[in-house]
Protein backbone atom coordinates (compact mmCIF):
# COMPACT_ATOMS: atom_id res chain seq x y z
CA UNK A 1 0.00 0.00 0.00
CA UNK A 2 2.74 2.23 0.81
CA UNK A 3 4.03 2.05 -2.62
CA UNK A 4 0.40 2.69 -3.81
CA UNK A 5 0.33 5.66 -1.90
CA UNK A 6 3.93 7.11 -3.37
CA UNK A 7 3.14 6.15 -6.75
CA UNK A 8 -0.11 8.29 -6.81
CA UNK A 9 1.38 11.21 -4.89
CA UNK A 10 4.72 11.05 -7.85
CA UNK A 11 2.16 10.98 -10.49
CA UNK A 12 -0.08 13.64 -8.91
CA UNK A 13 3.38 15.83 -7.93
CA UNK A 14 4.45 15.49 -11.43
CA UNK A 15 7.71 13.18 -9.84
CA UNK A 16 7.65 15.38 -6.69
CA UNK A 17 6.50 12.97 -3.55
CA UNK A 18 5.74 16.29 -1.62
CA UNK A 19 4.45 18.34 -4.12
CA UNK A 20 1.66 15.46 -4.54
CA UNK A 21 0.60 14.89 -1.50
CA UNK A 22 -0.15 18.95 -1.03
CA UNK A 23 -2.03 18.83 -4.60
CA UNK A 24 -4.48 15.68 -3.23
CA UNK A 25 -5.29 18.07 -0.59
CA UNK A 26 -5.36 21.57 -2.90
CA UNK A 27 -8.32 19.38 -5.35
CA UNK A 28 -10.59 18.27 -1.87
CA UNK A 29 -10.12 21.96 -0.01
CA UNK A 30 -11.38 23.67 -3.64
CA UNK A 31 -14.06 21.39 -3.71
CA UNK A 32 -15.31 21.30 -0.19
CA UNK A 33 -14.50 26.02 -0.81
CA UNK A 34 -17.22 25.41 -3.90
CA UNK A 35 -19.32 23.52 -1.61
CA UNK A 36 -19.58 26.07 1.11
CA UNK A 37 -21.12 28.09 -1.70
CA UNK A 38 -24.45 26.15 -1.49
CA UNK A 39 -25.35 26.76 -4.68
CA UNK A 40 -28.22 24.24 -6.38
CA UNK A 41 -26.11 20.85 -7.32
CA UNK A 42 -27.54 18.69 -10.54
CA UNK A 43 -28.26 15.57 -8.84
CA UNK A 44 -29.93 13.70 -11.68
CA UNK A 45 -26.60 14.37 -13.65
CA UNK A 46 -24.55 12.54 -10.87
CA UNK A 47 -27.01 9.43 -10.64
CA UNK A 48 -26.51 9.37 -14.31
CA UNK A 49 -22.63 9.71 -13.95
CA UNK A 50 -22.23 6.87 -11.27
CA UNK A 51 -24.29 4.08 -13.32
CA UNK A 52 -21.10 4.30 -15.61
CA UNK A 53 -18.41 0.81 -15.53
CA UNK A 54 -15.89 1.30 -12.61
CA UNK A 55 -12.72 2.01 -14.76
CA UNK A 56 -14.39 5.02 -16.42
CA UNK A 57 -15.10 6.39 -12.85
CA UNK A 58 -11.95 5.60 -11.73
CA UNK A 59 -10.26 7.89 -14.60
CA UNK A 60 -13.20 10.26 -13.65
CA UNK A 61 -11.66 10.42 -10.05
CA UNK A 62 -8.13 11.96 -11.29
CA UNK A 63 -10.06 13.90 -14.32
CA UNK A 64 -11.73 15.87 -11.51
CA UNK A 65 -8.47 15.76 -9.13
CA UNK A 66 -6.71 17.48 -11.98
CA UNK A 67 -10.05 19.95 -12.78
CA UNK A 68 -10.41 21.20 -9.24
CA UNK A 69 -6.43 21.55 -8.88
CA UNK A 70 -6.69 23.81 -12.58
CA UNK A 71 -9.56 25.91 -11.14
CA UNK A 72 -7.86 26.79 -7.72
CA UNK A 73 -6.02 28.74 -9.70
CA UNK A 74 -2.70 27.19 -8.24
CA UNK A 75 -1.95 25.19 -11.27
CA UNK A 76 1.59 24.10 -11.67
CA UNK A 77 1.68 21.01 -14.25
CA UNK A 78 2.53 22.71 -17.49
CA UNK A 79 6.19 23.65 -16.96
CA UNK A 80 5.63 26.73 -14.47
CA UNK A 81 7.93 25.84 -12.10
CA UNK B 1 1.21 -2.47 -10.24
CA UNK B 2 4.15 -4.91 -11.31
CA UNK B 3 5.99 -2.42 -13.92
CA UNK B 4 5.52 0.52 -11.51
CA UNK B 5 6.88 -0.99 -8.43
CA UNK B 6 9.91 -2.88 -9.54
CA UNK B 7 12.94 -1.94 -8.13
CA UNK B 8 15.81 0.50 -10.31
CA UNK B 9 18.04 -1.64 -12.15
CA UNK B 10 21.84 -0.59 -13.27
CA UNK B 11 22.57 2.34 -14.45
CA UNK B 12 22.90 2.34 -18.23
CA UNK B 13 25.20 5.03 -18.05
CA UNK B 14 27.54 2.55 -16.08
CA UNK B 15 27.37 0.43 -19.70
CA UNK B 16 27.90 3.06 -21.68
CA UNK B 17 24.72 2.58 -23.32
CA UNK B 18 22.89 6.25 -22.32
CA UNK B 19 25.13 9.87 -23.22
CA UNK B 20 23.45 11.60 -19.55
CA UNK B 21 24.60 10.55 -16.53
CA UNK B 22 22.41 9.52 -13.46
CA UNK B 23 19.31 10.58 -15.87
CA UNK B 24 18.06 6.96 -15.59
CA UNK B 25 18.19 7.14 -12.01
CA UNK B 26 17.11 10.48 -11.63
CA UNK B 27 13.67 9.19 -13.83
CA UNK B 28 13.37 5.89 -11.66
CA UNK B 29 13.30 7.46 -8.39
CA UNK B 30 10.80 10.06 -9.53
CA UNK B 31 8.62 7.79 -11.28
CA UNK B 32 9.57 4.30 -9.97
CA UNK B 33 9.07 1.25 -12.43
CA UNK B 34 9.08 3.69 -15.60
CA UNK B 35 12.84 3.07 -16.79
CA UNK B 36 13.87 -0.65 -17.47
CA UNK B 37 16.68 -2.55 -18.50
CA UNK B 38 16.25 -4.56 -21.90
CA UNK B 39 17.96 -7.83 -22.07
CA UNK B 40 18.66 -8.04 -25.57
CA UNK B 41 20.68 -5.64 -27.63
CA UNK B 42 19.56 -3.60 -30.78
CA UNK B 43 21.41 -2.80 -33.00
CA UNK B 44 21.34 0.40 -34.88
CA UNK B 45 21.20 -0.07 -38.42
CA UNK B 46 23.71 1.31 -41.04
CA UNK B 47 21.95 3.83 -43.95
CA UNK B 48 21.63 1.71 -47.15
CA UNK B 49 21.52 4.88 -49.23
CA UNK B 50 22.45 8.70 -48.78
CA UNK B 51 20.25 10.87 -46.69
CA UNK B 52 19.49 12.60 -49.41
CA UNK B 53 17.35 10.06 -51.25
CA UNK B 54 15.75 8.89 -47.76
CA UNK B 55 12.43 9.26 -46.48
CA UNK B 56 12.53 10.34 -42.97
CA UNK B 57 10.30 9.98 -39.92
CA UNK B 58 9.94 11.49 -36.80
CA UNK B 59 8.78 10.03 -33.37
CA UNK B 60 8.08 11.49 -30.05
CA UNK B 61 7.10 11.18 -26.43
CA UNK B 62 6.66 14.98 -26.28
CA UNK B 63 2.37 14.42 -26.07
CA UNK B 64 1.89 17.02 -29.71
CA UNK B 65 -0.63 16.52 -32.11
CA UNK B 66 -3.29 18.66 -34.17
CA UNK B 67 -5.51 20.99 -32.00
CA UNK B 68 -8.38 19.44 -33.64
CA UNK B 69 -7.27 15.49 -32.71
CA UNK B 70 -8.39 14.27 -28.79
CA UNK B 71 -6.47 15.36 -26.01
CA UNK B 72 -3.53 12.92 -24.47
CA UNK B 73 -5.14 11.13 -21.64
CA UNK B 74 -2.83 13.04 -19.02
CA UNK B 75 -4.93 12.50 -16.11
CA UNK B 76 -4.57 8.27 -15.99
CA UNK B 77 -1.94 7.43 -13.18
CA UNK B 78 -0.63 4.79 -15.58
CA UNK B 79 -0.33 7.23 -18.46
CA UNK B 80 -1.86 6.97 -22.08
CA UNK B 81 -1.28 4.00 -23.92
CA UNK B 82 -2.20 5.44 -27.54
CA UNK B 83 -0.57 7.59 -29.90
CA UNK B 84 -1.65 10.60 -32.58
CA UNK B 85 -0.45 11.00 -36.20
CA UNK B 86 0.64 13.96 -37.12
CA UNK B 87 0.66 14.85 -40.69
CA UNK B 88 4.37 16.45 -41.71
CA UNK B 89 3.23 19.56 -43.59
CA UNK B 90 1.62 20.42 -40.01
CA UNK B 91 2.71 23.86 -38.78
CA UNK B 92 3.35 25.26 -35.48
CA UNK B 93 -0.61 26.57 -35.26
CA UNK B 94 -2.34 23.32 -36.21
CA UNK B 95 -0.43 21.71 -33.04
CA UNK B 96 -0.79 21.68 -29.57
CA UNK B 97 0.92 19.83 -26.78
CA UNK B 98 -0.88 17.91 -24.28
CA UNK B 99 1.04 17.05 -21.61
CA UNK B 100 1.82 17.12 -17.79
CA UNK B 101 5.03 16.39 -16.81
CA UNK B 102 7.78 18.64 -18.28
CA UNK B 103 8.10 22.07 -18.94
CA UNK B 104 7.00 23.81 -22.33
CA UNK B 105 6.71 27.34 -22.34
CA UNK B 106 9.29 27.95 -24.88
CA UNK B 107 7.91 25.15 -26.83
CA UNK B 108 4.80 26.80 -26.64
CA UNK B 109 5.99 29.58 -28.26
CA UNK B 110 7.85 27.47 -30.92
CA UNK B 111 6.83 23.73 -31.56
CA UNK B 112 9.80 23.23 -33.20
CA UNK B 113 12.01 23.33 -30.21
CA UNK B 114 10.50 19.98 -28.51
CA UNK B 115 8.94 18.33 -32.52
CA UNK B 116 11.15 19.89 -35.01
CA UNK B 117 8.40 19.60 -37.79
CA UNK B 118 9.13 23.03 -39.62
CA UNK B 119 13.17 22.13 -39.79
CA UNK B 120 12.38 18.95 -41.30
CA UNK B 121 10.19 20.23 -43.85
CA UNK B 122 13.00 22.72 -44.72
CA UNK B 123 15.67 20.31 -44.90
CA UNK B 124 13.18 18.06 -47.34
CA UNK B 125 12.73 21.42 -49.28
CA UNK B 126 16.47 21.76 -49.47
CA UNK B 127 16.84 18.07 -50.90
CA UNK B 128 19.08 17.46 -47.66
CA UNK B 129 16.85 14.56 -46.74
CA UNK B 130 15.04 12.90 -49.17
CA UNK B 131 11.30 12.94 -48.08
CA UNK B 132 9.30 13.08 -44.97
CA UNK B 133 7.16 10.26 -44.53
CA UNK B 134 2.86 11.28 -45.10
CA UNK B 135 2.66 11.20 -41.04
CA UNK B 136 5.32 11.60 -37.63
CA UNK B 137 4.16 10.33 -34.29
CA UNK B 138 3.64 11.78 -30.90
CA UNK B 139 2.74 9.96 -27.52
CA UNK B 140 3.10 11.37 -24.07
CA UNK B 141 6.16 10.02 -22.36
CA UNK B 142 4.57 9.39 -19.20
CA UNK B 143 3.66 5.80 -19.75
CA UNK B 144 4.37 3.45 -16.22
CA UNK B 145 3.89 0.34 -17.26
CA UNK B 146 7.00 -0.19 -19.96
CA UNK B 147 5.73 -4.11 -21.19
CA UNK B 148 2.44 -2.51 -22.07
CA UNK B 149 3.74 0.61 -23.84
CA UNK B 150 6.11 -1.87 -25.72
CA UNK B 151 3.34 -4.18 -26.49
CA UNK B 152 0.78 -1.90 -27.44
CA UNK B 153 2.05 2.10 -28.35
CA UNK B 154 5.83 0.70 -29.81
CA UNK B 155 5.05 -2.34 -31.79
CA UNK B 156 1.97 -0.02 -33.59
CA UNK B 157 3.99 2.50 -34.57
CA UNK B 158 6.69 0.39 -35.56
CA UNK B 159 4.36 -1.51 -37.81
CA UNK B 160 3.17 2.00 -39.17
CA UNK B 161 6.61 3.27 -39.60
CA UNK B 162 7.99 0.26 -42.15
CA UNK B 163 4.84 -0.68 -43.73
CA UNK B 164 2.70 2.33 -43.87
CA UNK B 165 5.17 4.92 -44.77
CA UNK B 166 7.80 3.27 -45.95
CA UNK B 167 10.30 5.66 -43.52
CA UNK B 168 14.18 4.48 -44.33
CA UNK B 169 15.01 6.56 -41.24
CA UNK B 170 13.04 6.96 -37.94
CA UNK B 171 14.42 10.36 -36.09
CA UNK B 172 13.18 9.53 -32.01
CA UNK B 173 13.19 12.31 -29.51
CA UNK B 174 12.33 12.24 -25.77
CA UNK B 175 10.55 15.20 -24.16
Amino acid sequence: MEKVIRFVRLHLGDGNEEVGRKEIEKSWIEATRVLLRYEPVDREFLDRVLKADDSTLALLYYRLHFHLIRRSGAWVHDGSR
Amino acid sequence: MTAAGSLPGPDPREAGTQLRPGLWHTINSRYPGSMITKPDFVPLVALRKPLSECRVTFVSSCGVHLKNDAPMEVAHPFGDFTFRRVPSTAKHGDLIIHQLKYPHDDADLDINVIFPIERLQELAAEAVIGALTPEFFSFIGYNMDPERFEAIVARDIAAAVVEEQRADVALLAPA
